[in-house]
């Protein structure tokens, strides 16, 4: 009898030591980073959630690479499988968000910020932007910022005595001469939608300055006034001087990354995320150079934004782990270290103590950006207005329709969504 | 006297015998129901939960404002058919439809039946020939896109390339930029990866036509154009039916290739109904918008199909 008691007991112990075992056992499915099929990007990442699961005894993060983002609607879809990531990492920006908080596919973050400081770990400036945008309700937990601008050829441009100069007129003299030396002045590829809005919203801040782009954004200021539509009109003009061929028109971001390091483009207008495009074509990127396009109105400064946020979907199954997924994310060491390892590619939320870009070209980017950036009209326009704005740009670079044309469709949908 | 059940009570002739064991009033007909009926159910429930359940859901959708998971979706009537009728993308999508529809049958059609004829006979190489046109058809429509894209690409392109290197330089194109060249572009790939299954069936076709005709034309004096118009096409009629049919769906599903090799651009000018569905559906979250054009989408395909097919039962009368 005491013998059958005795092993009762310990069948329960361990019956019960197996369920607390169980009980812990959690996976974090999470989406992103985009580029974890590279070598040197797998290795950080894998090393940060080796230590991210030490740190969680019981959890084992489960990488899902991702298949899109938001604007070819990847996210959307992955979501909507309810077998989706639990915590994902994608492109953002207010018009991207937009897409998926009206569509109630991600959780609100807002009570997150408060009661667990992050608030506290990015640049005020960006928590007040953050907060204004929806009513005080934040969806977000911003990873990287952008900084678009020019990036030329160091060599190329020594070669020739070429240098980005000061003036908007200057800048044009210089794209004839890239040309009669044979070489396509500007690579576009607006077959992918970001990259065409790389070089317009820096063509807008060019010819217009941020507080007019700004205007134009939040809808006091019509698309077509001649103050904002200038950028389209200048678009156009390059390519009926030939400065950007139409033919570009059916490249997407590789195929015209392709024409820039193959030095059969002098120019190309990309964030500091290009620095892996570069890596991954074999580029020497102590040949790149960064500059902001020329302009004729205000200093000359990069466009940008937030570029990638954490967002936590509605049908998460783990969000309590997620949450403390991003509390890991946002520590001092994780960020430190991601911004110094050699497969960084972006400016981070807040300014990081003792920080050491880990390239050249990430720190020309940053000193570029130190003066501020202006707007990329791709994350900050309304989602029902982005398509029409990509659209236009195609019809922009393809010779379709003029500047005033194209603007006139893009304030169309401005109206509606407004 | 035409109500069957009538004349099988009243009757002990044929009519009442197939009545009783043929028709489904018939008790052994409503026996044999009952006892197929579990049968069939489980294909029922698949049938009711993958197709039946989808386009109710889809038709439900298309009166609501719903813009994805989660949210409230509220009745709105036919506001929905409303917007479609004065988007001009919906318009304009439409067309680029109906002439990929026209190219889709020219070109895989067409190559299909060319190739068929070409090598339908051939006795020692058919087997190689068969094989090698029929392999595009095994490789996915995305990979198909990426690898035209390549072909297409105007600065490092095979095609422009090509036409470089052997003098035709002023024929190099912005295949895929150029607003009038950019369907046909595409189509090409598209169709490059359908026609072998076509190919397939016109030489099955081909094969079932009696070889004495063609001796019998032979006799007659015949030449190789007046038996393919008088002797091979004739044959192929109803195979031709069947491809043709399927070719029109195949047309109206169009959407893989011009997702990868322009996204619907330039400006919208390759744009399909398909693709502009995605774009609302996965990208602008309209999903209401998006239901009715996939209604839209489904009344065509039916629509096109039934009229075919009538036509060509009435032809052949």
């Amino acid at each position: 009898m005491q013998r059958r008691t005795l092993m009762a007991t310990a069948l329960a112990a361990l019956a019960a030591a197996g369920a607390v075992t169980a009980a812990q056992a959690q996976t974090l499915v999470m989406w992103g980073p985009e580029q974890i099929t590279e070598p040197l990007v797998a290795e950080l990442w894998n090393g940060i959630k080796a230590d991210f699961e030490a740190a969680n005894p019981g959890v084992t993060v489960e990488f899902m690479p991702p298949t899109g983002n938001i604007s070819d609607g990847a996210v959307q879809a992955a979501i909507q499988s309810n077998a989706g990531p639990d915590v994902m990492l994608t492109n953002s920006g207010v018009a991207r968000v937009s897409t998926v908080v009206n569509a109630a596919l991600v959780a609100p973050l807002t009570a997150a910020y408060a009661e667990r400081g992050w608030d506290q770990q990015i640049y005020p400036w960006l928590y007040e932007e953050l907060k204004s945008q929806r009513g005080g309700e934040i969806y977000e937990v911003p990873d990287g910022l952008d900084a678009l601008g020019i990036w030329y050829h160091k060599d190329m441009f020594a070669e020739n005595q070429w240098q980005i100069p000061g003036t908007y007129a200057d800048f044009l003299t210089l794209m004839g001469q890239m040309k009669e030396k044979g070489i396509n002045p500007i690579a576009i590829g607006p077959r992918t939608a970001g990259s065409a809005g790389h070089l317009f919203g820096n063509i807008l801040q060019a010819s217009s300055g941020t507080p007019v782009v700004g205007e134009a954004l939040d809808g006091k200021l019509d698309w077509t006034d001649p103050s904002i539509a200038l950028g389209a009109v200048r678009l156009r003009e390059l390519v009926d001087a030939g400065y950007i061929d139409k033919e570009m028109a059916a490249l997407d971001l590789d195929g015209a990354a392709r024409l820039w390091f193959n030095k059969r483009a002098a120019m190309f207008v990309a964030g500091p995320w290009f620095t892996a495009n570069a890596r991954n074509a074999g580029y020497d990127l102590t040949n790149a150079g960064f500059a902001a396009m020329p302009s004729d109105i205000g200093a000359a400064m990069p466009t940008g934004g937030v570029g990638w946020s954490w967002m936590i979907p509605a049908n998460s199954k783990q969000p309590e782990l997620a949450m403390k997924w991003i509390d890991f994310i946002l520590s001092q060491d994780v960020m430190k270290r991601r911004a110094e390892n050699p497969a960084s590619t972006m400016l981070y939320p807040r300014a990081i103590k003792d920080y050491n870009p880990p390239t050249q070209i990430l720190a020309e980017i940053f000193s570029t950006a130190s003066g501020g950036v202006g707007y990329n009209p791709s994350v900050y326009l309304p989602a029902g207005v982005v398509d029409t704005y990509f659209q236009v740009i195609q019809g922009l670079i393809s010779a379709q329709i003029t500047g005033e044309e194209g603007m006139a469709q893009i304030q169309a949908k401005m109206a509606e969504a407004q | 006297m035409t109500s069957l059940p009538t004349i099988a009570k009243d009757t002990d002739g044929p009519s009442a015998r197939v009545s009783r064991r043929g028709t489904p009033g018939g008790a052994a007909g409503q026996d044999g129901l009952r006892s197929a009926l579990p049968l069939m159910l489980p294909a029922l429930a698949i049938y009711a939960v993958f197709t039946l359940a989808p386009i109710a859901l889809t038709l439900w959708l298309s009166f609501t404002d719903s813009r994805g998971l989660n949210t409230s979706a509220s009745f709105v009537g036919l506001d929905n058919y409303a917007r479609a009728g004065f988007d001009p993308i919906v318009w304009q999508s439409l067309g680029h439809t109906f002439l990929w529809l026209l190219y889709h049958l020219a070109l895989a059609v067409g190559m299909g039946l060319g190739l068929a004829l070409a090598i339908g006979r051939l006795k020692k190489t058919h087997v190689f020939f068969r094989t090698a046109f029929f392999l595009p058809h095994l490789v996915s429509l995305a990979v198909v896109g990426v690898i035209w894209a390549n072909i297409y690409d105007p600065f490092y392109g095979l095609l422009n390339t090509a036409l470089e290197h052997v003098g035709l330089g002023r024929w190099t194109q912005g295949w895929l930029s150029d607003p009038l060249l950019v369907l046909f572009s595409v189509n090409v790939a598209s169709s490059w990866q359908g026609f072998g299954l076509y190919m397939l069936l016109f030489i099955a076709g081909l094969q079932n036509i009696d070889h004495s005709l063609y001796e019998a034309a032979d006799i007659d004096g015949a030449t190789a154009f007046q038996k393919l118009i008088y002797v091979t096409l004739p044959g192929l009629s109803e195979v031709m039916t069947f491809v043709v049919s399927l070719a029109l769906i195949n047309g109206l599903k169009g959407f893989a290739t011009v997702f990868v090799m322009t996204d619907g651009g330039p400006f919208y000018q390759s744009e399909l109904i398909t693709t502009y569905i995605y774009r609302l559906a996965f990208s602008a979250q309209d999903h209401g918008l998006a239901a009715v054009l996939c209604i839209l989408l489904s009344a065509l395909a039916i629509t096109i199909t039934i009229v075919f097919n009538r036509w060509r039962a009435r032809l052949s009368r």
